[in-house]
């Protein structure tokens, strides 16, 4: 298993994967989603992800806690079934995973992946969907607001089929994000407990423990 | 003819001459038959382990490995991603050789599959191949040797405290790789550590998160 000197190159697709933005197909609902995220200051919720593959017999489960604090300031922690962490603030990414009881770095180039990531996932928070010509965005209205980024590029075919956002009407804030891989295979995240606009202490972006 | 035979069967001395030396049991052990470890498994089984990928000693990065894998029909799958849930790898192998179903790069060489595929193997099937000797090493450790039928060598050990390690050399008897089971007598694959000896050396430990028996259901006729 030669395959660990390459996690810089895999961490790319995942950037292509998840942080390409979005065309802007329908400009007016695209800039009242933006217009409404302006009041989201902080957010901070659990999140339970759900993996869906072929191989497994009933979803993988993680969970952990997401923490945004605007412009750009993420802690997105997973606590089960593998700690990790990436903080995101003041333009420094790190990343760090759990080894012998404690925190350590992860230096294999993921954290620079994951700051392009959190990049993009800090412009979901923002409201910014439309802003990337990679992925064709379309946004439907139903009891919440439903965006669907297809990627553009044939090439990603058989990587990603599409990005499912659901963001709440009632405070624009992202519920959930369904990244569909194939036709059996899927992640699903959904967001819990959001507590929004609640001071978060400035340590929670730049201690890990 | 004979020459190129002779030169073979040097060959092969000097080949095996490189691993550890098997010896007779001692007299406390003598009559006693020396039983094969065998900690691989028995039925289809899926495994999902936290895999911590460690290099010089240092935790460099951690991923999720899913295996299924059937130990008679000697079918296995496996999977592996990254924390955050995305699929970096998915293959399977059979009696048709390895299926790569997913692989981004830059795990989309052949190589890597390869190699991966027959990493899994080493760890969860009983080896294969022709039982050239059983023994115990100098430490005492119980052994017994195979030679693969492809090239290679396989020696499965377990130790005086019932610990089993499974090594693997190439044909020319150069250490390739070392799985240390450091599991418990329901599951010895609660905890393995890796040890591999090739372009970067490196180990991985991978740690059980959920195990379970998978039973095929026939299918139903109508």
């Amino acid at each position: 298993m030669t395959w660990f000197p390459y996690m810089k190159k895999a961490g790319m697709v995942l950037f292509v994967l998840l942080i390409l933005p979005a065309v802007n197909v329908q400009a007016d609902d695209f800039a009242r989603l933006r217009k409404d995220s302006v009041r989201i200051s902080t957010i901070s919720a659990n999140f339970v992800q759900k993996k869906f593959m072929k191989i497994l017999s009933k979803p993988l489960v993680s969970e952990g806690k997401f923490y945004f604090a605007a412009p750009d300031s993420i802690r997105w922690e997973y606590s089960k079934p593998l700690k990790s962490v990436v903080i995101s603030d003041k333009g420094r990414t790190k990343r760090y995973i759990a080894s012998g009881g404690k925190m350590v770095e992860d230096e294999t180039g993921g954290a620079q992946v994951m700051k392009l990531v959190l990049g993009d996932v800090a412009g979901w928070m923002n409201g910014r969907f439309d802003s990337n010509p990679s992925f064709t965005a379309v946004l439907k209205e139903g009891p919440s607001t439903l965006i669907t980024l297809t990627p553009v590029d044939k090439r990603m075919a058989g990587i990603v089929e599409k990005i499912e956002i659901t963001i709440s009407r009632k405070d624009a804030s992202v519920k959930s994000v369904r990244i569909v891989e194939s036709a059996t295979a899927e992640t699903r995240i959904d967001f819990l407990n959001a507590v929004i606009n609640k001071g978060i202490n400035p340590s929670v972006f730049q201690d890990v423990e | 003819m004979k020459g190129l035979f002779f030169l073979l069967g040097m060959f092969l001395l000097v080949s095996c001459a490189a691993m550890p030396a098997i010896h007779e049991p001692s007299s406390e052990r003598a009559g006693k038959s020396i039983t094969c470890p065998s900690p691989f498994l028995l039925e289809k089984t899926r495994l999902i382990h936290a895999i911590e990928v460690r290099m010089a000693g240092k935790p460099k990065t951690a991923l999720i490995g899913v295996t299924l894998a059937d130990p008679v029909s000697r079918m296995f799958s496996c999977a592996m991603m990254s924390t955050e849930g995305m699929v970096l790898f998915e293959a399977s192998s059979g009696p048709d050789g390895v299926k790569v179903l997913r692989a981004l790069p830059p795990f989309d060489t052949n190589v890597f599959a390869s190699n991966m595929m027959d990493d899994i193997e080493l760890i969860f099937l009983t080896p294969v191949g022709v039982l050239t000797r059983k023994g115990v090493f100098a430490e005492g450790e119980r052994v017994c040797r195979r030679h693969k039928e492809q090239g290679g060598w396989v020696d499965v050990l377990a130790g005086r405290d019932g610990r089993i390690q499974v090594r693997r050399y190439s044909e020319f008897g150069v250490l390739q790789r070392t799985v240390n089971l450091e599991g418990n007598a329901q599951n010895a694959y609660a905890v393995i550590e890796l040890q591999a000896i090739d372009f970067v050396n490196y180990t991985l430990i991978m740690t059980l998160i959920e195990s379970e028996v998978v039973r095929d259901i026939p299918p139903v006729k109508r």
